[in-house]
């Protein structure tokens, strides 16, 4: 009885320092992830002028990638039959408009691509629009006052991206916007809330 | 079979809502109240009394500042704590026959 009540004691710590770590990380890593798979797209698109891989390949891997990261925990729940680890409401709001917000932009990028509009340059100032207002819900939702001015970023971002849309160099701008505004305050949250030491 | 030890629980610890928060202090490094609250499934009151159980022991220090004109407490794990935590979880593994843990 005792070992059986230690065993499940243990199990139960494992599962809540998990759960700790997935609260700490999660939001985060996904912005690294995704900020950094969009601007390697930016960047093999600017540099591929004079032949290489097909524009599509490039873009279908950087999105593709970061989608099946995104998705882990489903894939984590889906494996081991296993709840969520962090069902808090805040967490599943931001967990839902990231969903969402990412939901509306693939599709919206096959939609233009199919058609090709992809070619008149709107949909990186769309994007960049979408991603100013995802992320500034985040900030009021996560209690984080300095990704607002993240946002503010973007929604600048988009108008010099739109103002760029005929322009090659557009694609250097949002690889930069990638990095600095996505993949570098996904890594300051992974960052600033990492234990040092687990248990 | 192994010895039960009662002197060498931590009856700070021993409530199943503290170890609660400890973990998941452990794993997030830092959270605040609602965080924490929603993480162990808990009302605020309980979440509240045993926090500062929590903090009287040492176990976790909170920091009260304002975001977006709101009264914020963020919880942080403290050295004795994530100790306390650690000699818990060894604790526990001596109850179990070795290679027996999971």
């Amino acid at each position: 009885m005792i070992e059986d009540r230690a065993r499940e004691d243990i199990a139960f710590i494992r599962e809540t320092i998990e759960a700790g770590r997935t609260y700490a990380t999660s939001l985060g890593s996904d912005m690294v992830v995704w900020g950094v798979a969009v601007a390697i797209g930016h960047l093999t698109t600017y540099l591929r002028v004079g032949g290489g891989l097909s524009p599509g390949w490039i873009w279908a891997a950087c999105i593709g990638l970061p989608w099946l990261y995104s998705l882990r925990r489903y894939w984590r729940r889906f494996l081991r039959n296993r709840q969520p680890t962090h069902p808090g409401p805040m967490a599943k709001a931001q967990q839902m408009l990231w969903l969402g917000f990412g939901i509306f932009l693939t599709t919206l990028a096959i939609a233009a691509s199919w058609t090709g509009e992809m070619r008149l340059g709107w949909f990186d100032a769309v994007a960049a629009g979408a991603l100013g207002s995802t992320v500034f819900a985040t900030a009021w939702l996560a209690s984080l006052p300095w990704l607002r001015w993240v946002a503010v970023g973007w929604w600048g971002g988009e108008l010099l991206v739109y103002g760029l849309r005929n322009e090659a160099e557009m694609q250097l701008v949002s690889a930069a916007m990638m990095l600095l505004l996505l993949a570098l305050p996904g890594l300051v949250l992974v960052t600033r809330r990492m234990p040092r030491r687990s248990a | 079979m192994t010895d039960y030890d009662h002197a060498a629980i931590d009856e700070v610890l021993h409530s199943r809502v503290r170890l609660a928060i400890v973990a998941f202090l452990a794993g997030a490094g830092a959270a605040d109240f609602s965080a924490i609250r929603d993480a162990i499934k808990t009302t605020d009151g309980n979440a509240s009394v045993h926090l500062r159980k929590l903090e009287d022991t040492g176990y976790v220090t909170v920091e009260k500042r304002f975001a977006a004109r709101k009264p914020k407490s963020v919880y942080r794990l403290t050295e004795a704590g994530r100790r306390a935590l650690n000699e818990y979880v060894t604790h526990l593994e001596s109850l179990l026959p070795s290679g027996r843990q999971r």
